[in-house]
């Protein structure tokens, strides 16, 4: 079983256990520089911290965003905890606010990036998952199983129409 | 006078330190050539993370809003946050475009906190999927 499948059943095995009232407690993925993490930090637009262009509300959803901590670090978060999704959603009604982020710190020499698993507003509001990308889908897909998006999404389905699944029109793998 | 010194130290500190702020949030201009790759897969290792092999998940991946970034061919490796002038970066239409290829680009490079940043100027070219890793790895995942 390769990391990845391993990643998401020890994810899910995770929640399962600890059951959503504890959930609040990242779980390890047994990525090489993992650092399981809770801290209070700022929701910044990446590009308006790095360059000064700022639009209003961090870009709407539009733009990657990132956790400024009280020391100045800057994480890129990355990951959220569906399958194949960013944070996005799940930090864009933060924008500007500071949250509690229970999480991974992927510590890695080519590159720092973090993944949320759950948030709050700081210091005591509601935990919640950080699977809103998945919880959107749904809102914007009725009727679709949002645990399949990457096979029911239009965009994808126009994509991979267009290019193949090796991205080279005309070519397929073998069966 | 000892008060005087005192101001005058406290001033040349000051500049100093807006010096040193504005250097460190000054970009530098690079060109790069590499592959576009999903920053989740490829950084963490969870799966194979290359070429052709990985298209299809690099494709789920963006759409999904994760970073996109330039795996360099000098060695680093550069998030991609703004490209030929769109300030979105997530799920941008143009980037979905050029998962796995191989383009050469000119930028700004911004670094903090162990992150190389680029944003994309211009695109000099587009050679798309060449990196054929299919042949070996199959379709990841």
């Amino acid at each position: 079983m390769n990391r990845f499948f391993r990643g998401v059943a020890f994810a899910v095995a995770g929640m399962v256990t600890l059951g959503i009232a504890a959930a609040q407690a990242a779980d390890g993925w047994g990525i090489e520089g993992e650092k399981i993490v809770r801290y209070d930090a700022k929701v910044v637009d990446l590009l308006c911290e790095l360059t000064g262009d700022c639009p209003a509300n961090c870009g709407g959803g539009k733009r990657q965003l990132g956790l400024l901590k009280a020391d100045g670090t800057l994480w890129p978060v990355a990951k959220n905890n569906d399958p194949f999704a960013g944070a996005t959603d799940d930090l864009i009604e933060f924008c500007g606010k500071t949250i509690t982020a229970d999480g991974l710190e992927i510590h890695n020499p080519k590159m720092k990036i973090f993944q949320l698993q759950f948030k709050r507003l700081a210091p005591d509001g509601k935990w919640a998952r950080a699977n809103w990308f998945t919880r959107n889908w749904a809102e914007r897909n009725p009727g679709k199983d949002a645990d399949s998006w990457i096979w029911e999404d239009e965009t994808v389905k126009k994509l991979i129409a267009e290019d193949g699944v090796l991205g080279v029109p005309g070519l397929k793998p073998k069966e | 006078m000892g008060r005087l010194r005192g101001l005058f130290v406290g001033a040349l500190a000051a500049l100093m330190l807006i010096a040193g702020n504005a250097d460190a949030a000054a970009p530098k201009r690079v060109k790069v050539s590499g592959e576009i790759v999903d920053t989740w897969c490829y950084i963490t290792e969870i799966m194979y993370a290359l070429g052709s092999a990985h298209h299809r998940c690099a494709i789920w991946c963006a759409v999904g809003g994760i970073p996109v970034s330039l795996k360099g061919n000098d060695g680093n490796t550069y998030m991609v946050l703004k490209m030929e002038g769109d300030g979105t970066n997530v799920a941008n239409p143009a980037v979905l475009k050029i998962q796995s290829h191989e383009v050469s680009v000119e930028g700004d490079l911004y670094e903090r906190d162990g992150v190389k940043y680029l944003i994309v100027t211009q695109v000099h070219d587009d050679k798309g999927v060449v990196n054929m890793t299919h042949k070996e790895y199959g379709v990841q995942p």
